[in-house]
Protein backbone atom coordinates (compact mmCIF):
# COMPACT_ATOMS: atom_id res chain seq x y z
CA UNK A 1 0.00 0.00 0.00
CA UNK A 2 2.69 2.30 0.90
CA UNK A 3 4.81 1.42 -1.81
CA UNK A 4 2.01 2.11 -4.41
CA UNK A 5 1.44 5.50 -2.79
CA UNK A 6 5.07 6.40 -3.04
CA UNK A 7 4.76 5.31 -6.55
CA UNK A 8 1.45 7.11 -7.08
CA UNK A 9 3.45 10.14 -6.12
CA UNK A 10 6.47 9.67 -8.01
CA UNK A 11 4.49 9.28 -11.17
CA UNK A 12 2.42 12.71 -10.73
CA UNK A 13 6.09 14.20 -9.78
CA UNK A 14 7.11 13.37 -13.13
CA UNK A 15 4.29 14.39 -15.00
CA UNK A 16 4.91 17.63 -13.96
CA UNK A 17 8.27 18.38 -14.77
CA UNK A 18 7.45 16.37 -17.91
CA UNK A 19 4.75 19.27 -18.25
CA UNK A 20 7.34 21.98 -17.17
CA UNK A 21 10.08 21.18 -19.07
CA UNK A 22 8.74 20.70 -22.47
CA UNK A 23 8.08 23.88 -23.98
CA UNK A 24 11.88 25.06 -22.41
CA UNK A 25 13.14 21.62 -24.90
CA UNK A 26 11.25 22.35 -27.50
CA UNK A 27 12.34 26.16 -28.11
CA UNK A 28 16.01 25.17 -27.47
CA UNK A 29 16.11 22.11 -29.60
CA UNK A 30 14.66 23.89 -32.21
CA UNK A 31 16.78 27.01 -32.10
CA UNK A 32 19.73 24.47 -32.21
CA UNK A 33 18.19 22.73 -35.45
CA UNK A 34 19.07 23.29 -39.32
CA UNK A 35 16.25 25.09 -41.16
CA UNK A 36 15.70 21.69 -42.95
CA UNK A 37 15.01 20.11 -39.46
CA UNK A 38 12.80 22.85 -38.51
CA UNK A 39 10.47 22.52 -40.96
CA UNK A 40 10.40 19.22 -41.41
CA UNK A 41 7.41 16.57 -41.89
CA UNK A 42 7.04 14.73 -38.76
CA UNK A 43 8.73 16.64 -36.68
CA UNK A 44 11.65 15.31 -35.14
CA UNK A 45 12.31 15.59 -31.20
CA UNK A 46 16.40 15.26 -31.84
CA UNK A 47 17.89 17.19 -34.05
CA UNK A 48 20.11 14.86 -36.37
CA UNK A 49 22.85 17.74 -36.39
CA UNK A 50 23.51 20.08 -33.79
CA UNK A 51 23.53 23.85 -35.60
CA UNK A 52 24.33 27.50 -34.37
CA UNK A 53 23.46 28.46 -37.74
CA UNK A 54 19.96 29.55 -36.23
CA UNK A 55 21.96 32.18 -34.07
CA UNK A 56 24.43 33.15 -36.22
CA UNK A 57 21.58 34.21 -38.40
CA UNK A 58 20.47 36.05 -36.01
CA UNK A 59 23.09 38.21 -35.20
CA UNK A 60 24.57 38.66 -39.10
CA UNK A 61 21.07 39.76 -40.29
CA UNK A 62 19.39 41.69 -36.99
CA UNK A 63 21.17 43.83 -34.64
CA UNK A 64 20.66 41.25 -31.68
CA UNK A 65 24.00 42.24 -29.88
CA UNK A 66 22.64 45.80 -29.53
CA UNK A 67 18.93 45.21 -28.64
CA UNK A 68 20.78 42.75 -25.68
CA UNK A 69 23.03 45.66 -24.46
CA UNK A 70 20.14 47.63 -24.58
CA UNK A 71 18.10 45.47 -22.62
CA UNK A 72 20.51 44.57 -19.96
CA UNK A 73 21.14 48.75 -19.96
CA UNK A 74 17.53 49.56 -19.05
CA UNK A 75 16.97 46.05 -17.08
CA UNK A 76 20.34 47.38 -14.87
CA UNK A 77 19.41 51.53 -14.13
CA UNK A 78 15.56 50.54 -14.06
CA UNK A 79 16.15 48.05 -11.24
CA UNK A 80 18.69 49.81 -9.07
CA UNK A 81 17.08 52.71 -9.61
CA UNK A 82 14.21 51.82 -8.26
CA UNK A 83 16.09 49.89 -5.38
CA UNK A 84 17.85 53.01 -4.44
CA UNK A 85 14.94 54.68 -4.51
CA UNK A 86 12.65 52.64 -2.18
CA UNK A 87 15.46 51.68 0.19
CA UNK A 88 14.47 55.14 1.83
CA UNK A 89 10.83 54.59 0.96
CA UNK A 90 10.11 51.42 2.78
CA UNK A 91 12.52 52.61 5.33
CA UNK A 92 10.30 55.54 5.83
CA UNK A 93 7.10 53.83 5.77
CA UNK A 94 8.24 51.45 7.93
CA UNK A 95 9.74 54.01 10.87
CA UNK A 96 7.42 57.07 10.77
CA UNK A 97 4.84 57.59 12.71
CA UNK A 98 3.05 59.45 9.67
CA UNK A 99 -1.25 59.66 9.95
CA UNK A 100 -1.37 58.70 6.33
CA UNK A 101 1.10 55.79 6.70
CA UNK A 102 -2.00 53.45 5.90
CA UNK A 103 -3.09 55.64 3.38
CA UNK A 104 -0.11 55.81 1.60
CA UNK A 105 0.50 52.02 1.78
CA UNK A 106 -3.18 51.66 0.09
CA UNK A 107 -2.08 54.11 -2.94
CA UNK A 108 0.93 51.94 -3.19
CA UNK A 109 -1.64 48.87 -3.36
CA UNK A 110 -3.77 50.03 -5.67
CA UNK A 111 -0.99 51.24 -8.15
CA UNK A 112 0.44 47.83 -7.95
CA UNK A 113 -3.32 46.64 -9.71
CA UNK A 114 -3.00 49.26 -12.53
CA UNK A 115 -0.20 48.22 -14.54
CA UNK A 116 1.56 50.31 -16.79
CA UNK A 117 0.11 49.72 -20.22
CA UNK A 118 -2.85 50.64 -18.52
CA UNK A 119 -1.93 53.94 -18.81
CA UNK A 120 0.12 53.93 -22.23
CA UNK A 121 -1.89 56.52 -23.59
CA UNK A 122 -1.44 59.49 -21.06
CA UNK A 123 1.93 58.52 -20.67
CA UNK A 124 3.02 58.67 -24.01
CA UNK A 125 0.99 61.98 -24.72
CA UNK A 126 2.85 63.01 -21.60
CA UNK A 127 6.01 62.27 -22.88
CA UNK A 128 5.73 63.41 -26.57
CA UNK A 129 4.98 66.43 -25.35
CA UNK A 130 8.47 66.90 -23.49
CA UNK A 131 10.09 65.01 -26.70
CA UNK A 132 10.79 61.96 -24.37
CA UNK A 133 9.66 59.44 -27.19
CA UNK A 134 12.03 56.73 -28.44
CA UNK A 135 14.46 57.42 -26.03
CA UNK A 136 16.54 54.64 -23.87
CA UNK A 137 16.19 56.86 -20.40
CA UNK A 138 12.21 57.43 -20.67
CA UNK A 139 11.78 53.60 -20.67
CA UNK A 140 14.47 53.48 -18.02
CA UNK A 141 12.17 56.62 -15.79
CA UNK A 142 8.97 54.55 -16.77
CA UNK A 143 10.34 51.19 -15.26
CA UNK A 144 11.53 52.47 -12.74
CA UNK A 145 8.12 54.17 -11.77
CA UNK A 146 6.56 50.77 -12.22
CA UNK A 147 8.43 49.27 -9.79
CA UNK A 148 8.69 51.19 -7.05
CA UNK A 149 4.92 50.31 -5.04
CA UNK A 150 6.30 46.67 -5.43
CA UNK A 151 9.60 47.00 -3.89
CA UNK A 152 8.59 50.11 -1.67
CA UNK A 153 5.99 47.69 0.36
CA UNK A 154 8.41 45.15 -0.15
CA UNK A 155 11.13 46.64 1.61
CA UNK A 156 9.26 48.06 4.55
CA UNK A 157 7.73 44.86 5.58
CA UNK A 158 11.81 43.67 5.91
CA UNK A 159 12.41 46.77 7.41
CA UNK A 160 10.01 46.11 9.87
CA UNK A 161 11.52 43.36 11.19
CA UNK A 162 14.36 44.99 12.36
CA UNK A 163 13.86 46.12 15.81
CA UNK A 164 13.88 49.91 16.31
CA UNK A 165 16.16 49.40 19.58
CA UNK A 166 19.33 48.77 17.29
CA UNK A 167 18.42 51.80 15.37
CA UNK A 168 18.43 53.75 18.81
CA UNK A 169 21.50 52.20 20.55
CA UNK A 170 23.44 53.41 17.24
CA UNK A 171 21.88 57.03 17.68
CA UNK A 172 22.69 56.97 21.49
CA UNK A 173 26.53 56.11 20.13
CA UNK A 174 26.43 59.25 18.04
CA UNK A 175 25.16 58.06 14.72
CA UNK A 176 22.69 60.17 12.77
CA UNK A 177 19.43 58.29 11.79
CA UNK A 178 20.50 58.22 7.90
CA UNK A 179 24.03 56.50 9.50
CA UNK A 180 22.52 53.92 11.02
CA UNK A 181 20.09 53.13 8.18
CA UNK A 182 23.29 52.27 5.97
CA UNK A 183 25.32 50.88 8.71
CA UNK A 184 23.03 48.78 10.74
CA UNK A 185 19.83 48.26 8.60
CA UNK A 186 20.93 47.84 5.17
CA UNK A 187 23.04 45.24 6.30
CA UNK A 188 20.64 43.21 8.20
CA UNK A 189 17.97 43.29 5.58
CA UNK A 190 20.78 43.07 2.75
CA UNK A 191 19.65 39.31 1.48
CA UNK A 192 15.72 40.98 0.93
CA UNK A 193 16.90 44.00 -0.88
CA UNK A 194 18.54 41.50 -3.66
CA UNK A 195 15.46 39.55 -3.61
CA UNK A 196 13.81 42.92 -4.45
CA UNK A 197 16.49 43.51 -6.60
CA UNK A 198 16.41 40.38 -8.94
CA UNK A 199 12.39 41.06 -8.80
CA UNK A 200 13.15 44.37 -10.51
CA UNK A 201 15.31 42.65 -12.63
CA UNK A 202 13.11 40.14 -14.12
CA UNK A 203 10.15 42.43 -14.51
CA UNK A 204 11.82 45.17 -16.40
CA UNK A 205 13.83 42.14 -18.81
CA UNK A 206 10.53 41.13 -19.55
CA UNK A 207 8.51 44.18 -20.15
CA UNK A 208 6.88 44.54 -23.35
CA UNK A 209 4.10 46.87 -23.64
CA UNK A 210 5.40 49.94 -22.87
CA UNK A 211 9.03 49.34 -24.94
CA UNK A 212 6.96 49.08 -27.82
CA UNK A 213 5.26 51.60 -27.43
CA UNK A 214 7.60 54.23 -26.52
CA UNK A 215 10.91 52.38 -28.82
CA UNK A 216 10.35 52.98 -32.65
CA UNK A 217 13.78 53.18 -33.97
CA UNK A 218 15.88 50.05 -34.21
CA UNK A 219 19.39 50.90 -32.48
CA UNK A 220 17.29 51.96 -29.48
CA UNK A 221 15.05 48.12 -29.50
CA UNK A 222 15.09 46.23 -26.22
CA UNK A 223 14.40 42.39 -26.80
CA UNK A 224 11.06 42.07 -26.46
CA UNK A 225 10.72 45.18 -28.60
CA UNK A 226 12.90 43.08 -31.52
CA UNK A 227 11.40 39.83 -30.87
CA UNK A 228 7.93 41.83 -31.52
CA UNK A 229 8.63 43.15 -34.75
CA UNK A 230 10.42 39.74 -35.73
CA UNK A 231 7.11 38.28 -35.86
CA UNK A 232 5.63 40.85 -38.92
CA UNK A 233 9.01 40.92 -40.35
CA UNK A 234 9.57 39.20 -43.62
CA UNK A 235 12.32 36.53 -44.12
CA UNK A 236 12.25 35.90 -39.85
CA UNK A 237 11.07 32.42 -39.54
CA UNK A 238 10.72 30.30 -36.42
CA UNK A 239 14.57 29.67 -36.93
CA UNK A 240 15.48 33.09 -36.23
CA UNK A 241 12.96 33.39 -33.95
CA UNK A 242 13.42 30.49 -31.64
CA UNK A 243 17.14 31.37 -31.30
CA UNK A 244 16.01 34.83 -30.11
CA UNK A 245 13.44 33.74 -28.12
CA UNK A 246 16.22 31.44 -25.92
CA UNK A 247 18.43 34.18 -26.06
CA UNK A 248 15.85 36.41 -23.92
CA UNK A 249 15.43 33.81 -21.41
CA UNK A 250 18.49 33.35 -20.21
CA UNK A 251 19.38 36.45 -18.29
CA UNK A 252 16.10 35.83 -16.34
CA UNK A 253 17.11 31.88 -16.08
CA UNK A 254 20.47 32.23 -14.42
CA UNK A 255 18.99 34.82 -11.87
CA UNK A 256 16.71 32.96 -10.93
CA UNK A 257 18.55 29.97 -10.70
CA UNK A 258 21.32 31.56 -8.46
CA UNK A 259 18.67 33.78 -6.18
CA UNK A 260 15.38 31.61 -6.81
CA UNK A 261 15.49 30.57 -2.49
CA UNK A 262 16.41 34.19 -1.68
CA UNK A 263 13.14 35.47 -4.36
CA UNK A 264 10.38 32.89 -2.94
CA UNK A 265 11.62 33.58 0.44
CA UNK A 266 11.12 37.08 -0.22
CA UNK A 267 8.09 36.88 -1.96
CA UNK A 268 6.43 34.63 0.35
CA UNK A 269 7.17 36.27 3.58
CA UNK A 270 6.78 39.83 2.50
CA UNK A 271 4.35 40.53 -0.29
CA UNK A 272 1.36 38.67 0.38
CA UNK A 273 1.63 39.38 4.22
CA UNK A 274 1.80 43.13 3.15
CA UNK B 1 15.30 59.46 23.76
CA UNK B 2 14.80 59.48 20.25
CA UNK B 3 12.33 62.18 19.42
CA UNK B 4 9.36 61.44 16.92
CA UNK B 5 10.16 64.42 15.10
CA UNK B 6 12.12 63.08 12.15
CA UNK B 7 9.57 63.54 10.21
CA UNK B 8 11.47 65.76 8.16
CA UNK B 9 14.03 63.10 7.14
CA UNK B 10 11.30 61.05 6.85
CA UNK B 11 9.38 63.35 4.41
CA UNK B 12 12.70 63.95 2.11
CA UNK B 13 13.38 59.73 2.12
CA UNK B 14 9.81 59.00 0.92
CA UNK B 15 9.29 62.08 -1.79
CA UNK B 16 11.28 60.40 -4.32
CA UNK B 17 9.24 57.74 -4.85
CA UNK B 18 5.26 59.62 -4.15
CA UNK B 19 6.50 62.55 -6.60
CA UNK B 20 7.17 59.39 -9.04
CA UNK B 21 4.00 57.75 -8.50
CA UNK B 22 1.91 60.85 -8.63
CA UNK B 23 3.56 61.59 -11.64
CA UNK B 24 3.67 58.61 -13.86
CA UNK B 25 1.35 56.89 -12.46
CA UNK B 26 -2.06 58.93 -10.71
CA UNK B 27 -1.60 61.89 -13.04
CA UNK B 28 -2.24 59.27 -16.41
CA UNK B 29 -4.77 57.68 -14.69
CA UNK B 30 -6.76 61.06 -14.57
CA UNK B 31 -5.61 61.76 -17.56
CA UNK B 32 -7.11 58.96 -18.90
CA UNK B 33 -10.41 59.83 -18.09
CA UNK B 34 -10.16 62.84 -19.85
CA UNK B 35 -8.93 61.64 -23.23
CA UNK B 36 -11.68 58.52 -22.67
CA UNK B 37 -14.12 61.01 -23.62
CA UNK B 38 -11.61 63.01 -26.53
CA UNK B 39 -11.76 62.15 -30.50
CA UNK B 40 -8.02 62.10 -29.85
CA UNK B 41 -6.18 59.62 -32.79
CA UNK B 42 -2.97 59.46 -33.61
CA UNK B 43 -3.20 60.11 -37.35
CA UNK B 44 -5.48 63.00 -36.70
CA UNK B 45 -4.15 64.95 -33.96
CA UNK B 46 -4.67 68.80 -35.09
CA UNK B 47 -8.12 67.36 -34.40
CA UNK B 48 -8.72 66.72 -30.79
CA UNK B 49 -12.20 68.11 -29.06
CA UNK B 50 -14.53 66.39 -26.69
CA UNK B 51 -16.79 63.96 -28.02
CA UNK B 52 -18.72 62.48 -24.79
CA UNK B 53 -19.49 59.30 -24.55
CA UNK B 54 -18.53 58.38 -28.19
CA UNK B 55 -15.64 56.38 -27.69
CA UNK B 56 -17.36 54.08 -25.35
CA UNK B 57 -19.97 53.51 -27.71
CA UNK B 58 -17.63 53.06 -30.71
CA UNK B 59 -16.19 50.35 -28.31
CA UNK B 60 -19.43 48.56 -27.83
CA UNK B 61 -20.47 48.94 -31.12
CA UNK B 62 -17.45 48.78 -33.52
CA UNK B 63 -16.64 45.36 -33.17
CA UNK B 64 -20.53 44.67 -32.89
CA UNK B 65 -21.94 41.88 -31.13
CA UNK B 66 -18.73 40.27 -30.96
CA UNK B 67 -18.09 42.81 -28.17
CA UNK B 68 -20.28 40.66 -26.00
CA UNK B 69 -17.96 37.49 -26.92
CA UNK B 70 -15.16 39.50 -26.00
CA UNK B 71 -16.70 40.43 -22.56
CA UNK B 72 -16.83 36.45 -22.22
CA UNK B 73 -14.07 35.57 -23.24
CA UNK B 74 -12.36 37.96 -20.83
CA UNK B 75 -14.78 36.22 -18.14
CA UNK B 76 -13.43 32.55 -19.26
CA UNK B 77 -9.91 33.42 -19.73
CA UNK B 78 -9.85 34.60 -15.94
CA UNK B 79 -11.83 32.17 -14.39
CA UNK B 80 -10.97 29.04 -16.31
CA UNK B 81 -7.23 29.80 -15.91
CA UNK B 82 -7.43 30.72 -12.35
CA UNK B 83 -9.39 27.63 -11.20
CA UNK B 84 -6.98 25.50 -13.29
CA UNK B 85 -4.23 27.36 -11.93
CA UNK B 86 -4.87 27.27 -8.33
CA UNK B 87 -5.57 23.37 -8.80
CA UNK B 88 -3.00 22.21 -10.25
CA UNK B 89 -0.45 24.79 -8.07
CA UNK B 90 -2.06 23.45 -4.85
CA UNK B 91 -1.41 19.90 -5.96
CA UNK B 92 2.43 20.22 -7.01
CA UNK B 93 2.66 22.25 -3.57
CA UNK B 94 1.15 19.11 -1.90
CA UNK B 95 3.07 16.75 -3.56
CA UNK B 96 6.56 18.72 -2.65
CA UNK B 97 5.47 19.10 0.26
CA UNK B 98 7.46 16.62 2.31
CA UNK B 99 11.61 16.39 1.58
CA UNK B 100 12.29 13.85 -0.85
CA UNK B 101 15.93 13.40 -2.64
CA UNK B 102 16.66 16.16 -5.03
CA UNK B 103 13.45 18.54 -4.04
CA UNK B 104 15.42 21.49 -4.66
CA UNK B 105 16.45 20.55 -8.07
CA UNK B 106 13.31 19.48 -8.86
CA UNK B 107 11.92 23.48 -7.73
CA UNK B 108 14.11 25.08 -9.89
CA UNK B 109 13.13 22.67 -12.99
CA UNK B 110 9.32 23.08 -12.05
CA UNK B 111 8.89 26.77 -10.90
CA UNK B 112 11.20 28.32 -13.76
CA UNK B 113 8.14 29.09 -15.66
CA UNK B 114 7.73 32.40 -13.07
CA UNK B 115 10.98 34.34 -14.00
CA UNK B 116 9.85 34.26 -17.24
CA UNK B 117 8.19 36.57 -19.78
CA UNK B 118 4.46 35.78 -20.85
CA UNK B 119 5.33 37.24 -23.95
CA UNK B 120 8.47 34.86 -25.27
CA UNK B 121 6.37 31.75 -23.23
CA UNK B 122 3.25 32.84 -25.57
CA UNK B 123 5.31 32.44 -28.11
CA UNK B 124 6.84 29.23 -27.53
CA UNK B 125 3.48 28.07 -27.10
CA UNK B 126 2.37 29.43 -30.65
CA UNK B 127 5.03 27.48 -32.09
CA UNK B 128 3.91 24.22 -29.84
CA UNK B 129 0.14 24.50 -31.15
CA UNK B 130 1.62 25.31 -34.64
CA UNK B 131 -0.76 23.37 -37.29
CA UNK B 132 1.99 22.37 -39.32
CA UNK B 133 4.91 21.56 -37.17
CA UNK B 134 3.51 21.83 -34.21
CA UNK B 135 4.63 19.30 -31.31
CA UNK B 136 1.57 19.27 -29.90
CA UNK B 137 0.02 18.15 -33.08
CA UNK B 138 2.44 15.67 -33.34
CA UNK B 139 1.80 14.13 -30.10
CA UNK B 140 -2.27 14.11 -30.18
CA UNK B 141 -2.17 12.69 -33.29
CA UNK B 142 0.86 9.78 -31.78
CA UNK B 143 -1.88 8.97 -29.13
CA UNK B 144 -4.75 8.68 -31.33
CA UNK B 145 -6.74 11.36 -30.18
CA UNK B 146 -6.77 13.00 -33.50
CA UNK B 147 -6.39 12.22 -36.97
CA UNK B 148 -5.51 15.06 -39.18
CA UNK B 149 -3.49 18.28 -37.56
CA UNK B 150 -5.84 20.91 -35.80
CA UNK B 151 -5.29 24.56 -36.62
CA UNK B 152 -5.15 25.24 -32.78
CA UNK B 153 -4.74 29.19 -33.31
CA UNK B 154 -6.38 29.75 -36.22
CA UNK B 155 -9.29 28.01 -35.73
CA UNK B 156 -11.83 30.07 -34.24
CA UNK B 157 -13.12 26.88 -31.52
CA UNK B 158 -10.14 26.20 -30.10
CA UNK B 159 -8.01 29.66 -30.22
CA UNK B 160 -9.56 30.59 -26.43
CA UNK B 161 -9.04 27.09 -25.06
CA UNK B 162 -5.13 26.99 -26.61
CA UNK B 163 -4.22 30.45 -24.80
CA UNK B 164 -6.23 29.40 -21.56
CA UNK B 165 -3.65 26.49 -21.53
CA UNK B 166 -1.06 28.19 -22.01
CA UNK B 167 -1.99 30.57 -19.71
CA UNK B 168 -2.46 27.61 -17.08
CA UNK B 169 0.77 26.48 -17.30
CA UNK B 170 2.22 29.86 -16.92
CA UNK B 171 0.56 30.21 -13.62
CA UNK B 172 0.99 27.10 -12.26
CA UNK B 173 4.53 27.73 -10.56
CA UNK B 174 3.20 31.38 -8.88
CA UNK B 175 0.49 28.90 -6.50
CA UNK B 176 3.15 26.44 -6.08
CA UNK B 177 5.75 28.64 -4.64
CA UNK B 178 2.99 30.32 -2.82
CA UNK B 179 0.93 27.96 -1.12
CA UNK B 180 4.40 25.50 -0.63
CA UNK B 181 5.72 28.47 1.77
CA UNK B 182 2.42 28.35 3.38
CA UNK B 183 1.72 24.61 3.83
CA UNK B 184 4.93 24.18 5.26
CA UNK B 185 4.69 26.71 8.03
CA UNK B 186 1.94 24.61 9.52
CA UNK B 187 2.85 22.78 12.72
CA UNK B 188 3.31 19.40 12.60
CA UNK B 189 1.40 19.03 16.43
CA UNK B 190 -1.81 19.96 14.39
CA UNK B 191 -1.35 16.41 12.21
CA UNK B 192 0.12 14.29 15.30
CA UNK B 193 -2.90 14.90 16.80
CA UNK B 194 -5.17 14.49 14.25
CA UNK B 195 -3.62 10.67 13.23
CA UNK B 196 -3.73 9.58 16.93
CA UNK B 197 -7.56 10.22 16.34
CA UNK B 198 -7.52 7.85 13.45
CA UNK B 199 -7.82 11.06 10.74
CA UNK B 200 -7.06 9.23 7.01
CA UNK B 201 -5.11 12.14 4.34
CA UNK B 202 -8.44 14.10 3.13
CA UNK B 203 -9.74 14.43 6.46
CA UNK B 204 -6.11 15.93 7.18
CA UNK B 205 -6.22 17.82 4.20
CA UNK B 206 -9.64 19.19 4.84
CA UNK B 207 -9.92 19.91 8.60
CA UNK B 208 -6.34 21.47 8.83
CA UNK B 209 -3.93 22.13 6.04
CA UNK B 210 -6.88 23.90 4.14
CA UNK B 211 -8.56 26.07 7.50
CA UNK B 212 -4.45 26.53 8.47
CA UNK B 213 -3.39 27.84 5.04
CA UNK B 214 -7.01 29.96 4.19
CA UNK B 215 -5.33 33.59 4.58
CA UNK B 216 -2.52 32.35 1.86
CA UNK B 217 -5.22 30.90 -0.15
CA UNK B 218 -7.55 33.75 -0.47
CA UNK B 219 -4.86 36.79 -1.29
CA UNK B 220 -3.04 34.32 -3.60
CA UNK B 221 -6.52 33.53 -5.26
CA UNK B 222 -7.88 37.54 -5.47
CA UNK B 223 -4.00 38.73 -6.21
CA UNK B 224 -3.65 36.34 -9.32
CA UNK B 225 -7.24 37.33 -10.73
CA UNK B 226 -5.73 40.96 -10.89
CA UNK B 227 -2.34 39.74 -12.51
CA UNK B 228 -4.42 37.27 -14.90
CA UNK B 229 -7.10 39.64 -15.88
CA UNK B 230 -3.90 42.86 -16.80
CA UNK B 231 -0.98 40.83 -18.13
CA UNK B 232 -2.50 40.27 -21.59
CA UNK B 233 0.56 39.21 -22.94
CA UNK B 234 -0.03 35.47 -23.89
CA UNK B 235 -2.48 36.47 -25.84
CA UNK B 236 -0.89 39.12 -27.91
CA UNK B 237 2.26 36.55 -28.98
CA UNK B 238 -0.13 34.01 -29.57
CA UNK B 239 -3.00 35.04 -31.69
CA UNK B 240 -3.66 38.40 -30.85
CA UNK B 241 -7.07 38.50 -30.12
CA UNK B 242 -7.96 36.30 -33.49
CA UNK B 243 -9.04 34.82 -35.48
CA UNK B 244 -12.22 36.96 -35.61
CA UNK B 245 -11.87 38.10 -31.91
CA UNK B 246 -12.27 34.72 -31.05
CA UNK B 247 -9.27 34.58 -28.58
CA UNK B 248 -9.99 38.35 -27.78
CA UNK B 249 -10.52 39.70 -24.37
CA UNK B 250 -10.27 43.38 -23.01
CA UNK B 251 -6.89 44.31 -22.33
CA UNK B 252 -6.52 42.63 -25.53
CA UNK B 253 -8.78 44.64 -27.76
CA UNK B 254 -6.94 48.03 -25.62
CA UNK B 255 -3.74 47.29 -26.88
CA UNK B 256 -4.84 46.86 -30.53
CA UNK B 257 -6.40 49.53 -30.35
CA UNK B 258 -3.34 51.63 -29.22
CA UNK B 259 -0.69 49.86 -30.65
CA UNK B 260 -2.28 48.77 -34.26
CA UNK B 261 -5.27 50.89 -34.79
CA UNK B 262 -3.52 53.85 -32.98
CA UNK B 263 -6.84 55.24 -31.94
CA UNK B 264 -5.78 56.44 -28.11
CA UNK B 265 -9.30 57.68 -27.54
CA UNK B 266 -11.09 54.15 -27.63
CA UNK B 267 -7.68 52.91 -26.29
CA UNK B 268 -8.14 55.29 -23.23
CA UNK B 269 -12.00 54.09 -23.34
CA UNK B 270 -11.02 50.71 -22.40
CA UNK B 271 -8.68 51.49 -19.99
CA UNK B 272 -10.70 53.59 -18.00
CA UNK B 273 -13.10 50.01 -17.72
CA UNK B 274 -10.61 48.33 -16.97
CA UNK B 275 -9.19 50.70 -14.31
CA UNK B 276 -12.66 50.86 -12.48
CA UNK B 277 -13.50 47.25 -12.58
CA UNK B 278 -9.53 46.59 -11.03
CA UNK B 279 -10.33 49.21 -8.66
CA UNK B 280 -13.42 47.83 -7.23
CA UNK B 281 -11.99 44.67 -7.30
CA UNK B 282 -9.02 45.81 -5.26
CA UNK B 283 -11.26 47.70 -3.02
CA UNK B 284 -13.25 44.38 -2.10
CA UNK B 285 -9.77 42.80 -2.02
CA UNK B 286 -8.62 44.85 0.87
CA UNK B 287 -12.03 44.79 2.54
CA UNK B 288 -11.84 40.85 2.64
CA UNK B 289 -8.03 40.58 3.35
CA UNK B 290 -7.23 43.05 5.98
CA UNK B 291 -9.84 41.19 7.96
CA UNK B 292 -8.08 38.16 7.48
CA UNK B 293 -4.67 39.07 7.25
CA UNK B 294 -2.95 42.17 6.02
CA UNK B 295 -1.83 43.81 8.64
CA UNK B 296 -0.74 47.30 7.42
Amino acid sequence: MKIIKKFMKFIALMLYLILAVIPLYWIIITSLKDIKEVFVFPIKYLPQVISFESYRKLFVFTNFAIYFRNSLMVALIASFGALFITVFSGYAISRCGFKFKRSILISLFLTQAIPGFLILVPLYTMFAKVGMLDKLPSLMLLYINIMIPFSAIMSKSFFDRIPISLEEAAQVDGCSRVQALFKIVIPLTLPGLSAIFCFCFINTWNELFLAVMFINSDPKMTIPVALNSFISKIGVGWDILSAGIVISLIPTLVIYAFAQRHIVAGLTGGAIKG
Amino acid sequence: MIKSDNSKIFLVMIFPSLISVILLTFVPILRSFFIAFQNYNFHDLSNIHFIGFENFQAVFNSVNFNFSRILLNTFLWITVSLFFQFVLGFGLALLMKEPFKGRGVYSGLVFYPWALSGFALGLIWAWMFNGQFGIINDVLRKIGLIHQNIGFLSDTRYSLISVIIANIWYGIPFFGIMLLAALQSVPLELYEAAEIDGAGYFIKLFKITIPYIKPTIISTLLLRTIWIMNYPEIIYAMTGGGPANSSNILSVQMINKIIKFLNFGEGAAIGVMIIITMCIYVIIYLKIVSREELTF
